[in-house]
């Protein structure tokens, strides 16, 4: 099904987030859409999918104009997304949340029959019986698929969706994905990787600030060329001197690989943290961290990596004050700095305004009145110095209003200079920092830890992105089945350690 | 002592009947994620409106008008709530509180104006305990079971229906999520307002039930303030039953029980001060708010405001 949008424009109150933005997905193909966080790819997509109503330009479904007032709307007509915030019920079965949004009688035989038709016919197998809740991330988003092509959606979009999985689930989906346009569909992918899309897409179309500014198909562009389209003139200035010392700039996150970022040897190596026989239990009994002894050093940054689930999210938040150890010693210095993965809900309050964000740093710590005023300044400073883009409102505007490259950009702001009184962090834990950040972004977070790390915190950095933290880390630090390994940080090592190999 | 038991019984069923409407009422909406406090104010609202419905026509086509009218006063309180809490999305708790203080206060003073202060309306039609035959004569539970009024026997037909409904129908599905996560719900194609607008009536009118039953099959008259906490405990009750029709109801037997144990204690002769048997339902719903663990089935979106 061919999908046209032609002129979109939306406002949100005074922010232009679509201003003439269009997009021509040929029938039978599978069209990427790129563009840094904010450049609008998920509002147009919202908008193609009924979510938002457009304030000018056309929607246009395989060449007859359409107002797609909701979603049902654009369900009825073959179209279907799967979001980038997985929009399942947790607490319903599989079967129940694919028959979501249909009439009449629920039959939940019928149900699972359905998602077990649409997974033998599609690859996407599921139970129809468990609990949404209690799937893997991956196969969350297998439902998601599913949901869509349950109802016969012959135009599938997908906002980001390799995001929130592994490298290897994403490669598997993309792989999916192309096998189920090649089978007659349609899609349209929504990413940050260029190489996934010149690698997977047939057409490439770029957004920057609204507006498309290139379109061709995938054969007849590279990475080069999109990377200049995506950040635009002034934008790959900006970008090289934000990756300073990060070899390639901004050309995406899997070239750190391929440069050599020679991390600067620690002049001083007294120990930041140390651990000794460090163990962790979670609530249900079951033990997540055995044994774990290691250190880290003033600037030094440790890298640590594992497949999902090994451990290492409960290793970062014993070393962030976050989880209480078990079993085992700990030693933790007095300031750290913690940047979690979830920033939506560990990080950021997102009704709050940035000032209030700010003052949440050590909130409890001091007694008596906050000083806003005060607050205020400091959040302008520090809005400057990190380059958050909170626009003319500034610090007053609610974190939510912030893109999610400009939102991590201020909570690693806060963690790593927040508090104007106290010393820097002497220690700085960060978990998958970049995720779901563009280019820019990223290369700005990752400067900031090497900023950090130079100025003597001991950093430890983990990330899902294997390439990152290669070309970050002084050591790497393999988490598997809830024992730590250090381990050469070279690429076949590390991965081999991932595995559980020796 | 079987006498005792079964008046115990009789007792307990009765009182409990319109607590499970309410309380289902309420399940209702709460499962599409509004908690609706002015339950108490729908109750009360239903119990004028039966007084006032029953008064117009009299006798037996009286009491079916009350009915009527107590459901639509009901249906009326709620939609005022429904106004501002979710079509304009104020906080619920607060809207919830102020509908009932309104609707104490109006039906209050209407009735003084209608009736007079001294309250002529000792006359109203009541629907009288309808005996099945057979059945009724069951030992111990047939009178308890088989000798109440209409309204009772709605209940019987309301449980199995509303199960069915929110288990095995696409509408009961959409209401279940909407409830859970209401954005997941609007991108399955699904109206999350319309929803809990819709919820929120029903709600409302089967509260209006409640009051109704209050005034038509048990006290046979109005009295300011009769709803007497109803509300508020069919919102316990709601909590207990764990937002499931069958559970509801077994939680209203069970408050029931509580509130006739006064009966069954002095049938059996053991003194003890009134007020206490008359606290023990309310004793009862604070313990049920603290404890139970149900509160994890409670629907995950239920009384925000983001919708």
């Amino acid at each position: 099904m061919r999908l046209q949008l032609d002129g979109v424009v939306k406002r949100f109150g005074p922010v232009r987030a679509l201003d003439g933005a269009s997009l021509d997905v040929r029938g039978g193909s599978l069209h990427a859409v790129l563009g840094e966080n904010g450049a609008g790819k998920t509002t147009l997509m919202r908008v193609a999918f009924g979510l938002l109503q457009p304030d000018a330009g056309t929607v246009r479904l395989d060449g007859t104009p359409r107002r797609l007032a909701s979603p049902a709307d654009a369900i009825a007509a073959g179209v279907g997304m799967v979001h980038q915030h997985f929009t399942i019920v947790p607490a319903m079965t599989v079967a129940e949340n694919v028959a979501l949004g249909g009439r009449g009688r629920y039959d939940a035989r019928a149900a699972a029959e359905v998602v077990r038709r649409v997974g033998a016919q599609t690859g996407l197998a599921l139970d129809p019986a468990a609990r949404a809740a209690d799937l893997p991330v991956a196969a969350q988003q297998r439902l998601e698929i599913v949901k869509a092509l349950a109802r016969d959606a012959r135009l599938l979009i997908l906002d980001e969706p390799a995001a929130v999985l592994t490298p290897a689930e994403a490669r598997e989906l993309l792989t999916w994905l192309r096998r189920f346009v090649d089978g007659g569909a349609t899609a349209v992918l929504i990413t940050h990787k260029l190489r996934d899309a010149l690698a997977f897409a047939d057409d490439v179309t770029v957004l920057r600030r609204g507006r498309t500014v290139a379109t061709s198909p995938a054969a007849a562009t590279d990475e080069a060329a999109l990377t200049a389209h995506l950040l635009g003139e002034a934008g790959v200035d900006t970008a090289a001197v934000d990756t300073a010392g990060v070899a390639t700039a901004g050309v995406g996150r899997a070239h750190y690989a391929v440069a050599t970022p020679a991390p600067s040897t620690p002049a001083v190596t007294t120990p930041a943290v140390s651990a000794r026989g460090l163990s962790y239990v979670d609530a249900r009994g079951v033990t997540r961290l055995r044994d774990a002894t290691f250190e880290v050093r003033t600037g030094e940054l440790l890298g640590v990596v594992g497949v999902e689930g090994s451990g290492q999210h409960e290793l970062l938040r014993l070393l962030a004050g976050r989880l209480v150890p078990s079993g085992g010693a700990l030693d933790l210095p007095a300031r750290v700095a913690w940047i979690p993965e979830d920033r939506h809900r560990d990080a950021l309050l997102l009704d709050g305004t940035l000032v209030e964000n700010l003052a949440l740093r050590g909130a409890g710590a001091h007694r008596g009145l906050l000083p806003w005023p005060r607050l205020a300044r400091r959040a302008r400073a520090l809005v400057d110095r990190f380059d958050v883009r909170a626009g003319a409102t500034g610090v007053r505007l609610p974190a939510r209003a912030l893109s999610g490259g400009n939102q991590q950009k201020f909570v690693v702001a806060r963690e790593l200079a927040g508090d104007a009184d106290a010393a820097p962090p002497e220690l700085v834990v960060a978990e998958n920092p970049t995720r779901g950040l563009d280019v820019r972004a990223t290369a700005a977070v990752l400067a900031r830890l090497r900023e950090a790390r130079a100025a003597g915190a001991a950093v430890v950095f983990y990330s899902s992105d294997l390439d990152e933290v290669l070309a970050l880390a002084d050591r790497v630090l393999v988490v598997y089945d809830g024992r730590v390994r250090p381990t050469p940080a070279e690429r076949d090592a590390v991965g081999r350690a991932m595995l559980g190999a020796a | 002592m079987t006498e005792a038991l079964a008046a115990f019984l009789e007792a307990t069923v009765r009182t409990a009947t319109p607590l499970a409407l309410a309380a289902l009422g309420e399940s209702v909406t709460e499962r599409a994620g509004v908690i609706n406090i002015g339950l108490e104010g729908a109750i009360m609202a239903g119990a004028f409106g039966a007084l006032v419905g029953a008064g117009v026509a009299g006798g037996a086509a009286g009491a079916g008008l009350g009915f009527v009218v107590g459901a639509l006063a009901g249906l009326a309180a709620s939609a005022l709530f429904a106004l501002f809490a979710v079509g304009l999305r104020a906080d619920q708790i607060i809207t919830g509180t102020a509908v009932t203080l309104a609707s104490l206060g109006l039906t209050g003073t209407l009735y003084r104006s209608i009736y007079g202060e001294t309250g002529a309306s000792l006359a109203t039609p009541t629907t009288a305990p309808l005996a099945v035959p057979g059945l009724s004569a069951l030992p111990v539970v047939g009178r308890a079971l088989f000798a109440q009024p209409p309204a009772t026997y709605a209940l019987y037909l309301l449980v199995p229906a509303l199960a069915w409904w929110t288990f095995r129908t696409h509408a009961g599905l959409a209401l279940r999520a909407v409830g859970e996560r209401p954005d997941a719900a609007a991108a399955a194609g699904i109206r999350p307002r319309r929803v809990q607008l819709a919820a929120t009536l029903f709600g409302g009118a089967l509260g209006g039930l409640a009051g109704a039953t209050l005034v038509l099959a048990q006290a046979g008259t109005f009295a300011e303030g009769m709803s007497a906490g109803r509300g508020f405990i069919a919102i316990a009750v709601v909590v207990l039953g764990r937002w499931h029709p069958v559970g509801v109801a077994a939680a209203a037997l069970l408050f029931g029980a509580a509130s006739a144990l006064q009966y069954l204690f002095q049938a059996m002769g053991w003194r003890l001060p009134y007020q206490l048997f008359l606290a023990l339902p309310y004793l009862l719903t604070l313990v049920v708010l603290a404890s139970v663990s149900a509160r994890a089935a409670a629907p995950a979106a239920l009384g925000k405001r983001d919708a």
